[in-house]
């Protein structure tokens, strides 16, 4: 805590001074009897100043929340002391703002005096953030004296990515082993019909298909496609974030990963996650309402580290990328390594997929000619990128303009009319 | 302000009118700018003002001094608050009219003092080297005990 003069007490220190200088030096009493008031002011509101002790503490309902969602919190303020005075300000970091309220406010206590001002935030962007470093200043009754103090902040607010409605999601080119929602190519007991076939010892008569069996004169059964589960990775680049005004590629893509690795989780799949860059963090596949936590959480900790050294997918380890497991890429397509890591990803044999978050949006053509022509041949550099991708037989679902759910619609249709790629 | 000026002979009027004007000035240039230094500038200004019309009428007592203390104060007072209230910072309701009401009763008991204080002159008034040296003393004990509680409010403490 810090105590200091208000501007008053050397203000009226001068002007007290110079009037009982004055006074004396012209023989005229009126001028000590002007000059007294500030002398007495400054005499008794010094005497009279004591710390008032003030306390304040920021408590949130809640230590987690989605973006742009109201957090309810209160602010608890308490003064053993008189203040005329206080002034308080919620310092919050950026990202955080008052939804309702104010950030900053006046109150005025009485000795003993506690009070609770309700106040709502709300997290602009996903992320963890520590909320709760409040800046106090207190003045006596006279406002002579300043008392500042600072309260760090011990709350950790985890917001999390908004909610994308995707009503269809991308389904893996093969499936794995156990139970899901997948119908699988393989042949199996299942629920869809796939074909039928001539009856074999060991069939069951359940999947006897008696009008078949009736046309062809010897029986046939029902064959079905099994329902799987699948594994899906989410590889996040986090090479580079480009920035907008309201946007950024990088806050996006953790977006798209967080509803899609919602929506994959719903369906019984297995999620991992690989953040691909500066820092290279991982997390194994896994299914179920923890999972999810997990990769979010582990999502809200992506940021872009910057690194000139060279990486490539020999670091990440093998357990994290299953085999037949469906890697998508969440990347604006602009650093060279993540592009090598997800070509060397398709050689390798993954089915992949980018979902490209549209970066040129977020870049300015420029005003002048060689500025236009540059931005019109990265444009189209980037349109050559692509190309090669699905050349390599990698999806790419460009989310710019277009909501997510019709861009990896995109990547639906290109897998549909181009399964005979070939790396 | 007005005071200086309303009193002044004709002949001192148009010096007095300046320099109250130059105190209203400062005081706007303080409040304006934001810097608070200024404030205690228009204040002697304005007393200077005051000091001299004194000491050119050389009057026997004058009755209105406590009024113009008072004056000088709230003046002061207000600029203070007026300086305060630059932060964009919500105040609670009806603080602005309590601080108001603080104000005007601080400008009451400041006339109400300085009359008694003026009383007190007119009763004891008298002259000789013995009251001298007890104004200067007790003059220097004042500006000493202002200097020693400005000088203990800059300290820190936890």
């Amino acid at each position: 805590m810090t105590r200091a003069g208000s501007p008053r007490i050397e203000g009226y220190a001068v002007v007290a001074a110079i009037g009982l200088v004055a006074a004396l030096a012209l023989r005229r009493p009126e001028l000590a009897i002007v000059a007294a008031p500030f002398a007495v002011v400054l005499a008794v509101g010094t005497r009279l100043a004591r710390d008032p002790r003030v306390a304040v503490e920021l408590r949130l309902t809640t230590d987690r929340t989605v973006e742009e969602a109201d957090v309810e919190a209160a602010l608890t303020v308490r003064a053993e002391g008189v203040v005329d005075r206080l002034e308080i300000l919620l310092d919050l970091p950026p990202g955080v703002e008052v939804a309702d309220g104010s950030a900053s406010l006046t109150l005025r206590l009485r000795p003993g005096d506690e009070r609770e001002l309700p106040i709502t935030l709300k997290c602009t962007r996903w992320g963890v953030y520590a909320v709760g470093d409040v800046e106090t200043r207190a003045r006596d009754p006279l406002r002579l004296v300043v008392w500042e103090q600072r309260f760090a902040g011990t709350h950790q607010l985890k917001a999390y990515p908004g909610p994308i409605e995707l009503r269809r999601i991308l389904a893996p080119l093969e499936t794995q082993a156990f139970a899901g929602s997948e119908v699988a190519r393989a042949k199996s007991d299942g629920v869809e019909y796939a074909d039928i076939r001539d009856f074999v010892p060991g069939d069951r008569v359940r999947s006897i298909n008696w009008r078949a069996s009736a046309r062809k004169q010897g029986i046939v059964v029902n064959e079905r496609h099994p329902e799987r589960n699948t594994d899906i990775v989410l590889f996040v680049d986090s090479f580079v974030d480009v920035q907008g005004t309201d946007r950024s590629t990088l806050a996006d893509a953790v977006r798209a990963g967080s509803a899609l690795a919602t929506r994959y989780l719903e369906r019984r799949d297995r999620v991992g996650l690989v953040g691909f860059g500066g820092v290279l963090r991982w997390l194994h596949p896994g299914m179920g309402l923890t999972q999810r936590y997990r990769l979010i959480e582990t999502m809200l900790e992506t940021g872009v580290e910057p690194t000139y050294t060279w990486r490539d997918v020999n670091l990440i380890p093998a357990k994290i990328l299953p085999p037949k497991a469906l890697v998508l890429g969440l990347t604006p397509l602009i650093d060279p390594r993540f592009i090598a890591a997800l070509s060397d990803l398709r050689a390798r044999g993954f089915d992949v997929v980018a979902v490209e978050v549209d970066p040129v949006p977020l870049v300015e053509e420029g005003s002048t000619e060689i500025e236009q022509l540059s931005y019109r041949l990265w444009v189209l550099e980037r349109e050559v990128l692509r190309a090669r991708l699905e050349g390599l037989g990698i999806g790419i679902a460009r989310w710019g303009s277009l909501d997510l759910e019709t861009a990896l619609e995109e990547v639906r249709t290109f897998r549909r009319y181009a399964r005979l790629a070939r790396v | 302000m007005a005071l200086p000026v309303t009193r002044a002979s004709d002949s001192l009027q148009p010096v007095e009118i300046r320099v109250a004007a130059a105190g209203l000035v400062v005081l706007l240039a303080a409040l304006v700018l934001g810097w608070s230094p200024l404030i205690p500038v228009a204040i002697v200004l304005v007393a200077g003002d005051y000091a001299a019309q004194l000491t050119i009428d050389d009057a026997r007592l004058d009755s209105a001094a406590p009024a113009f203390a008072g004056g000088l104060l709230v003046t002061a007072e207000l600029a203070y608050w007026s300086l305060e209230e630059r932060s964009d910072v919500r105040g609670e309701p009806g603080a602005g009219f309590r601080h108001a009401a603080f104000l005007a009763g601080l400008g009451v008991a400041t006339i109400l003092v300085a009359s008694l204080l003026l009383a007190l002159v007119d009763a004891v008034r008298t002259r000789g080297l013995a009251i001298d040296l007890l104004g200067s003393a007790a003059a220097a004990a004042a500006l000493f005990a202002i200097v020693l509680a400005a000088h203990g409010q800059g300290r820190t403490g936890h």
